[in-house]
């Protein structure tokens, strides 16, 4: 009697455990659209005029000892804000944003490329702000309504050790990387990595979907070694483990800092060829923050000149905001053929350039 | 109401003579049903995303990376497995069972390594051996002047030595343990029948041994499945770092939940196997005139013992330590740097080691106090439901931290929002993670302590919630008490669900450890990582005191 009751209990309670997971299972989950719409159309914040205080939750894609300095002077700049950093990688961070879409968290996002800030966009994670200090910022670094803000910007170059590759046979185009004689010694990051994915996307735009497929089963083939981060690629070519790398411009230049025997090649250059890729690092103010004017203080001290200083002094970035010094070291971007291609458009379709990448199998 | 009621009223099977057919207390069933209904959630929660991740999903995965990321991550699992045991039963052997000199220092230190999350031990040995780059190539190419190729620690091989080096102890304190409470006469038989040393070991020790080692190692090859930091350090993918690489890749969480479907299938077997080990265990212990058996002597071969022993204990334990203590001085000759790395801020190393404290601690706590009803019922009344509920609450060691994560974000974000904002979910997740050490530690504790004094204590009047705090609480605290330090250890080393669910501003130790080594600042890394070994040695030294007074009783 009491065992055929137990049973039913144990039963019932079993069956109520499946049906509440289905149950909540059904509940519909953010999907990735390509629209390059915002979901909502969203009033643009104002300029801040409000003081500024509180706590500001920052996510940063950067690695830290790069915004630190930075987040310190803007501390330095508005005393009263206590800064609550949250580090990680860009895709990481940029999952959890969508996930805490209805809760958010985070009041202003910082990546090392605009890959990852379009998605944010299109998934409608951002609050407009045009940022008055955004003004001169090139339209294809900047979302025109304000939804995400270019900060600086990178090249994609060819890295290599010079002990191993003299400087005449070092690739000048990144369609070499596939050729045989390179097999097994060039390193690159791989496909979560948010650098690697606009490269692909920018690619698509260029040469066209059937090129790039090509060229990535090359680098697959050509057995590169993928990372998750540039910073591995830099040290192991700077310490010879690989004889190339394709990496952003500064990371070579951070290697050339720690005394390794590297240079570069800003490749494509020749006539006809695409020219070399420029990514951004990007900045959006997070919808639903609890600390919007803070967050747009942030921005606005990004893009002012004593940000951008700091970008191009502690990491030889090539500052947005037209006026700003390069870094003594970093070659210019003046009189170089720069790849054609409108960034923010071309990083809209973010399935096409996962789905390329996943069907060769990068890592 | 009602269940209060029945709880504290006198219970009418008390004066049932057949104790095995006593029927289970509703109040206790119910308590012990809703912990396994919540250690069970995740997994039948992300079983269902993954079964209905879309046939295009499963498609698209089946011929892209299925089977390679099978092939790596069970060749992976086989190939540690096989290390740690034949590392962990030589030395245990040597230990328990020989002369070899200084067994007591060597029974310590070569337990010692628990406390190292093997993703520090390889972050510190890849910064030694990697080619060209590390610091054994570099010294030895600057000594001799030519460039030097050390064994490179990436890849299969270098994952396989470098987990077998950080995990072999689980094998060698299990194998240990067996080879101690081994008769003497087993051995005298064999050897008496003819065998020497060798053969009596070979057919008799070991095959006696085989159901304990067997649930070890199938423990290991589970947290091969569940490894995370080694294996992406290592450049090596399997399917833990696949998942987490498409959880952060990706914005798509269905190809996740079908690669931890996978996973957790792959999981499940093997935890089948070690249930299944775990119920033959018993076997060799024998009562009666228990005596040890005599050391072997190992004559010519100490020298060769003792650098095995010395190799294995330098390696997993003394190269690691002398490294982050060398990084952390070079951290502090640079005063400036050094401030910002000590300071007694939130963001300064203590409150990285604070967070880490105090979210293992409650976890543990949490873990045990759950873990009572289900452990209470399977060893009080032990039946096939209460049996089943208790196998249930293992599914913890074939939910890799990945894939906990994964289910906590689904499923806490959309119905307990509040929560997921705060460090309880990363609290929530080591629970659910580590309760199986808690049921087992709760199980064991209990079967020691006969249910005869509790049902005197009931007798004289006692209701039995009471009963039970006043009698069997007391005795069996130890033993809760271990299995919550061991919830503890293992929580503070947890890395991918911390990652992956930390709220802004509470960041851990391994999660630093992990963030400052993946941007190469190893001056930067090694006082949390030295911190984090300290705060784990802790909970280990209490744990290996334990077993050396179980030995000495």
């Amino acid at each position: 009697m009491f065992r055929k009751l137990h049973r039913a209990v144990v039963a019932f309670t079993v069956v109520a455990l499946i049906i509440t997971a289905c149950g909540t299972a059904a509940t519909p989950t953010a999907q990735p659209t390509a629209a390059l719409e915002p979901a909502t159309v969203a009033p643009t914040l104002a300029p801040t005029e409000a003081p500024v205080t509180g706590a500001l939750v920052v996510y940063s894609g950067r690695k830290e000892p790069l915004i630190q300095p930075v987040l310190d002077a803007f501390k330095a700049k508005y005393p009263d804000v206590e800064i609550v950093l949250k580090s990680g990688s860009n895709s990481e961070l940029a999952n959890a944003l969508i996930e805490e879409k209805a809760n958010p968290q985070g009041d202003v996002f910082i990546t090392t490329e605009v890959f990852t800030v379009q998605a944010l966009y299109a998934e409608g994670v951002f609050e407009n702000y045009v940022s008055p200090n955004a003004a001169d910022i090139p339209a294809q670094y900047r979302q025109v309504d304000g939804g995400w803000t270019g900060v600086t910007a990178r090249a994609r170059v060819i890295m290599y050790n010079t002990t191993l590759v003299k400087p005449e046979d070092a690739p000048q185009s990144i369609f070499d990387l596939t050729d045989p004689k390179w097999q097994g010694q060039v390193a690159a990051a791989g496909s979560a990595n948010g650098s690697m994915q606009a490269q692909v996307a920018v690619l698509r735009e260029l040469v066209g979907e059937g090129a790039t497929e090509d060229w990535l089963a090359g680098l697959v083939a050509n057995e590169v070694t993928f990372f998750d981060s540039h910073t591995d690629v830099r040290k192991a070519v700077g310490a010879g483990e690989f004889k190339i790398g394709l990496v952003n411009h500064y990371y070579y230049y951070l290697q050339q800092a720690e005394g390794s025997p590297v240079s570069v090649v800003f490749p494509d250059q020749g006539d006809g060829q695409i020219g070399v890729i420029v990514n951004a690092t990007a900045a959006g103010i997070v919808k639903g923050g609890r600390n919007p004017e803070a967050a747009k203080a942030l921005v606005d001290f990004l893009l002012s000149g004593e940000g951008q200083k700091l970008f191009a002094e502690l990491n030889y970035e090539y500052p947005l905001v037209p006026g700003v010094a390069l870094h003594p070291d970093v070659q210019s971007l003046d009189g170089l053929r720069l790849a054609d291609v409108n960034l923010a458009e071309a990083t809209v379709d973010l399935d096409a350039t996962f789905d390329l990448m996943e069907k060769v199998g990068l890592p | 109401m009602d269940s209060a009621a029945q709880l504290s009223a006198p219970s009418r099977w008390r004066f049932y003579s057949n104790i095995g057919k006593r029927p289970m207390p509703l109040p206790l069933l119910l308590a012990a049903l809703a912990v396994a209904a919540f250690i069970a959630t995740p997994l039948v929660y992300i079983a269902y995303r993954g079964a209905a991740g879309g046939a295009d999903v499963w498609l698209r995965l089946a011929q892209t990376r299925l089977a390679g990321l099978m092939f790596n991550t069970l060749s992976l699992a086989v190939a540690v497995t096989g290390g740690t045991l034949v590392i962990g039963v030589t030395l245990a052997w040597l230990v328990e069972r020989t002369d070899l000199p200084g067994r007591t220092l060597w029974r310590w230190l070569l337990a010692m390594p628990l406390s190292i999350p093997a993703f520090i031990g390889a972050m510190v040995h890849v910064a030694l051996w990697r080619p060209r780059g590390g610091m054994v190539p570099q010294l030895l190419s600057g000594w001799l002047g030519y460039p030097v190729d050390t064994p490179s620690p990436f890849g299969f091989i270098g994952a396989a030595a470098m987990l077998t080096l950080f995990m072999y102890p689980y094998v060698f304190l299990l194998s240990a343990a067996a080879f101690r409470t081994l008769h003497a006469s087993l051995e005298e038989a064999a050897r008496s029948l003819g065998r020497g040393p060798w053969g009596a070991l070979w057919h008799v020790i070991l095959p006696a041994l085989k159901p304990g080692l067997g649930a070890g190692a199938l423990l290991v090859a589970l947290d091969i499945l569940a490894e995370y930091g080694t294996v992406v350090l290592l450049r090596y993918q399997t399917f833990s770092s696949a998942i987490f690489l498409q959880l952060s890749g990706r914005y798509d969480r269905s190809a996740a939940a079908v690669l931890s479907a996978v996973l957790i299938v792959l999981g499940g077997a093997l935890l089948w196997g070690e249930v299944k080990f775990q119920g033959q265990a018993r076997f060799y212990q024998m009562t009666g005139s228990w005596r040890p058996a005599p050391p072997t002597p190992l004559g010519r071969w100490t020298p060769l013992a003792l650098a095995l022993v010395l190799l294995v204990v330098g390696m997993s334990l003394v190269v690691p330590v002398v490294v982050l203590v060398g990084w952390t001085l070079q951290g502090w000759l640079d005063t400036s740097y050094a401030a910002s790395v000590w300071r007694f801020s939130a963001q300064g190393v203590w409150g990285y080691a604070f967070n880490s404290v105090w979210s293992a601690g409650l976890a543990a706590v949490l873990a045990v106090a759950l873990s009572l009803p289900v452990a209470y019922l399977s060893a009080r009344y032990p039946r096939r439901t209460s049996q089943a509920l208790a196998r249930l609450c293992q599914v913890g060691y074939a939910l890799p931290g990945v894939v906990i994560a994964l289910s906590l974000i689904l499923l806490v974000n959309r119905a307990l929002p509040f929560l997921y904002t705060t460090p309880l979910i990363v609290v929530l997740a080591y629970v659910l993670r580590h309760m199986p050490q808690a049921v087992r530690s709760s199980e064991a504790a209990l079967a020691q302590v006969a249910p005869t004094m509790e049902e005197a204590a009931r007798s004289l009047g006692r209701p039995p919630l009471r009963a039970f705090v006043n009698v069997t609480l007391p005795l069996i605290l130890p033993g809760l008490f271990a299995g919550g330090a061991l919830v503890f250890l293992t929580s503070l080393k947890e890395l991918p669900a911390t990652l992956l669910l930390r709220p802004a501003g509470f960041d851990t130790l391994s999660v630093r450890v992990w963030i400052t080594a993946s941007e190469g600042v190893y001056t930067q890394a090694a006082p949390a990582a030295l911190l984090l070994i300290l705060c784990a040695a802790a909970p280990l030294y209490f744990l290996l005191k334990r077993e050396m007074r179980k030995r000495d009783a």
